[in-house]
């Protein structure tokens, strides 16, 4: 009797020894961001049974794949509802997971967007158009989540200023919307300013601003674009010089403050 | 005069041994050539290598070159994870049982060899069971990596082929993209952590076998204890402002913690200290679990 109470001591003990060790490396958990939604009675009622022992066996990214990769029959489907929860579900057991958070509002703005508003059971086209903007609104509210997940990385933001260029621009009373180009210049701006960002995300900031209504603005940014040094930046030159072209004819900047002066007579 | 007073216990008699790093190396070798030889291991060993190389299969359902080798990288990693897990459990619930119902350990003990260097023998030899069943699965993953690696570069090559000079060089880069997500080296850490996982439910397993002569015993218990260990996190979550409930919490590993390989194949940063710092935490313990097997088996009646 006397051994076992030892052994019993002896586990609590190193186990409370332990703690602070522990405690330290979820903290460092927690704030590094790792894991992603508890396992609760919740999702263990969207994901299923067998997926929720598998995610208590720590199969988190084998089961939010899983899931995705189930998703895609409901699209086929055009099951968009399913396919929204699902989408949800997979976003939340793998928060930082960019590929979820930009395929699933590229689904919901794009795919089923477009399902909506060619859907045949709407009875006007004014309905569809109205479903569509729906999701494009539902499209943004989950992106705007991503970004607040993933505020690190250049791509949630390059995809939410995509988002507003290509489909919140067209929601408004007179499209194109000014409002719209503007928050996606903002966007791309951010993205832009993340040193691994691709060339073209930096072209699409001044692109942005010009749709905006900022063509000053647009004009000095691809200027500056112009101004790195082109040695080691890679970024495609000859666009950068038509923009600016373009731009200086637009803003009919004087010849003698042009980068690119017309030729002499 | 008592029994225990003219014949020495064994314990007594092997007082006099002293421990010998090379004994418990044997014990260890000889117990790793009988895991081996085992059909439940192979068996496993197969399921765990067959699942590896379908990850190809499985990826092929998702879009997207990133998508598809994080599919892989689960499903491997996932797989690695859990087949380890179970040739922990299985490979060491039957080591002390079979020994004492075929009697062999009576010729063990019998000779210069002390019960902890016995013990210790055993979990060695479970270990390196583990290593080697981690090493085969880990270079199967590796090839079903390189193939797919392989593939995704044919294709794109294939794809781009006689395309303007500024397509090529986005296609190359493109590649390079994908080589650098293939030769991702914070894989290493996601297997470590998972080794270090491994051997703490070895040691857990040894533990329960040292009282427990039932094989389904030994096998379920730790299965048990593993998934309240994955649910560690959530329970202090809940009731972590409770000190009784803590104390009682405390005797359980947290094996979530060592669940990284997720958040690695998300690009997410894992420090080297954080992974430091788990495997601190696996191996201390799984050193306090091995010494309470030695108090359990050093006082057990054979």
């Amino acid at each position: 009797m006397r051994s076992k109470i030892l052994i019993a001591i002896l586990l609590l003990g190193a186990g409370l020894v332990l703690l602070p060790l522990e405690n330290s490396v979820r903290a460092e958990r927690t704030r590094l961001k790792y894991g992603g939604a508890r396992v609760t009675i919740q999702l263990r009622e969207a994901i299923g049974q067998n997926l929720a022992i598998a995610l208590l066996a720590g199969m988190r990214g084998i089961v939010a794949d899983f899931l995705w990769i189930n998703g895609h029959s409901y699209w086929e489907k055009k099951e968009w509802l399913r396919q929204y929860r699902n989408i949800e579900v997979v976003a939340a057991l793998q928060p930082q997971a960019v590929m979820f958070w930009d395929l699933g509002q590229w689904h919901m703005a794009w795919n089923i967007g477009y399902g909506v508003l060619s859907d045949p059971k709407n009875r006007t086209k004014a309905e569809g158009v109205k479903r569509e903007r729906e999701w494009h609104e539902k499209a943004r509210e989950f992106l705007a989540r991503g970004v607040e997940n993933i505020p690190n990385r250049y791509d949630l933001y390059f995809t939410m200023g995509w988002l507003y260029y290509e489909k919140l621009s067209k929601d408004c009373d007179q499209p194109p919307c000014h409002e719209a180009f503007c928050k996606a210049a903002e966007y791309f701006g951010k993205a832009a300013s993340f040193p691994d960002a691709p060339q073209f995300v930096a072209r699409f900031y001044p692109r942005a601003l010009e749709k905006c209504g900022q063509a000053r603005a647009a004009y000095e940014e691809w200027k500056r674009l112009w101004f790195l040094d082109h040695s080691t930046v890679a970024q495609s030159w000859n666009i950068v010089e038509r923009e600016i072209r373009q731009l200086e004819d637009e803003l009919q900047i004087p010849n003698d403050q042009r980068l690119f002066p017309p030729p002499l007579p | 005069m008592t029994e225990s007073a003219t014949v020495p216990t064994p314990s007594a008699s092997h007082d006099r041994v002293g421990f010998s790093l090379n004994r418990v190396s044997v014990i260890g070798v000889n117990t790793l050539t009988e895991a081996v030889r085992q059909k439940v291991f192979i068996f496993l060993l197969i399921i765990g290598l067959v699942f590896i190389g379908l990850a190809i299969f499985f990826s092929q359902y998702s879009l997207g070159e990133q998508e598809q080798l994080k599919v892989i990288k689960d499903t491997c990693l996932g797989v690695i994870s859990v087949i380890s897990t179970l040739i922990a459990i299985v490979g060491t619930a039957q080591l002390l049982p079979s020994e004492v119902e075929n009697r062999t350990i009576y010729t063990i003990l019998a000779k210069p060899v002390r019960r902890f260097e016995f013990l210790l023998g055993k979990f060695y030899g479970s270990v390196l069971l583990l290593v080697l069943s981690m090493v085969a699965m880990c270079l199967m993953f590796g090839a079903v990596l390189w193939i797919k690696e392989q593939s995704m570069i044919r294709e794109l090559s294939q794809t781009y082929l006689g395309e303007t000079q500024a397509a090529q060089e986005e296609a190359n880069q493109q590649i390079q993209q994908i080589k650098i997500a293939v030769l991702d080296v914070n894989l290493v850490k996601a297997v470590l952590t998972d080794l270090v996982k491994a051997i703490l439910v070895v040691s857990i397993t040894l533990l329960v076998s040292t009282f427990s002569t039932s094989l389904v015993f030994n096998v379920a218990v730790p299965f048990m204890i593993y998934m309240a260990g994955m649910l560690r996190g959530t329970a202090v979550e809940m009731w972590g402002s409770h000190r009784l409930a803590m104390a009682v919490l405390a005797i359980v590993p947290d094996f979530g913690l060592f669940s990284l390989a997720d958040d690695i194949n998300l690009g997410n940063l894992v420090p080297w200290a954080h992974v430091d710092e788990v495997i601190v935490y696996g191996v201390a313990r799984a050193v306090v679990i091995v010494v309470a097997a030695h108090l359990i088996f050093s006082r057990r009646e054979i």
